[in-house]
């Protein structure tokens, strides 16, 4: 699967003004790009979504009304062995703000996997992947490398 | 924050953001991420964790929000490269220090681009470093 990029992988609704300030909240950022619209619309043409959110806005649902099972990152979907996923590392480009209303995409490759480890957590492999984040009209908002550790943990052995 | 005012080598502020239990099921509420480690605290005992912990989104959030504070509200990260090396759990506080390490003008695009690079690392309480960053922020110039 290295080098394979996926099909799209499309947002189910637009960014919503909602998600923006439930996030901020979360992290609590005062941040007027993402509260006061009459701000942001001066500034950037929209309330902004904070740049940290932009995975989240990609995340399918947990549960969807066909009852097919969301569909994961390409990370989880490698054919490899274990149960669990933890974040290692994460290198991300904002080439343009995400404004409210936008609608987005995402387009994943594995980039590598590593040889089996063994950490505290338990074995498993390091496994890079490449996100490039689209808005409907084609213009390429970020760049995302990511690193993640899928593993069986150790007392599930 | 304009460009010409900011100092190289100079400290941010040191931000302290206690994270309750709420902050972390928030967290995987706002970002739709229900990996268990982020919600079950009887799944993260089991696998070796004290308890549930924030996600990458989170401390991604927390690091931007110290990067904006700096740059002021017309400034925007456009770059953020994490580590994650420990875990801030429920019950944790994240701490933030911070510094500016450079100061340059991108000339590469069709108008200049008014950039500062900072290091944000986030501790734990317990003075445990969880989460360093390396962060760049556009300023209005």
């Amino acid at each position: 699967m290295i080098g394979t990029r996926t099909e799209p992988r499309f947002a189910g609704t637009a960014v919503s003004g909602a998600r923006i300030q439930h996030f901020a909240s979360m992290v609590r950022d005062p941040n007027p790009s993402y509260w006061d619209a009459e701000f942001a619309t001066s500034a950037w043409g929209g309330l902004v979504a904070p740049p940290a959110l932009l995975i989240g806005l990609l995340m399918p649902p947990p549960w969807v009304p066909d009852g097919g099972p969301p569909t994961a990152s390409i990370a989880v979907r490698v054919p490899l062995p274990g149960t669990a996923i933890i974040n290692a590392a994460n290198d991300a480009e904002y080439l343009t703000p995400v404004l409210e209303g936008d609608m987005l995409s995402v387009v994943e490759e594995v980039v590598s996997v590593s040889p089996e480890k063994t950490t505290r957590l338990g074995a498993g492999h390091f496994i890079e992947t490449r996100e490039t984040y689209y808005r409907d009209d084609g213009t390429v908002i970020a760049i995302c490398t990511n690193t993640l550790f899928r593993f069986t943990p150790a007392g599930d052995r | 924050m304009t460009w010409d005012d900011v100092v190289v080598s100079a400290q941010l502020p040191e931000v302290i953001d206690p994270i309750s239990y709420e902050r972390v099921v928030m967290n995987a509420g706002t970002t739709w991420d229900y990996v268990p480690w982020h919600f079950n605290p009887q799944y993260a005992k089991d696998h070796g964790h004290p308890t549930i912990f924030v996600n990458t989104m989170h401390l991604a959030g927390f690091i931007d929000r110290i990067a904006t504070d700096f740059g002021g509200p017309h400034s925007r990260v456009i770059r953020r490269k994490v580590s994650l090396l420990g875990s801030i759990y429920a019950g944790d506080s994240m701490v933030a220090r911070g510094r500016v390490v450079d100061k340059r003008i991108d000339t590469a695009g069709d108008a200049p681009r008014y950039l500062v690079d900072l290091e944000v690392a986030i501790f734990n309480q317990r003075d445990e470093l969880c989460c360093p960053a390396e962060v760049t922020v556009e300023l209005a110039g």
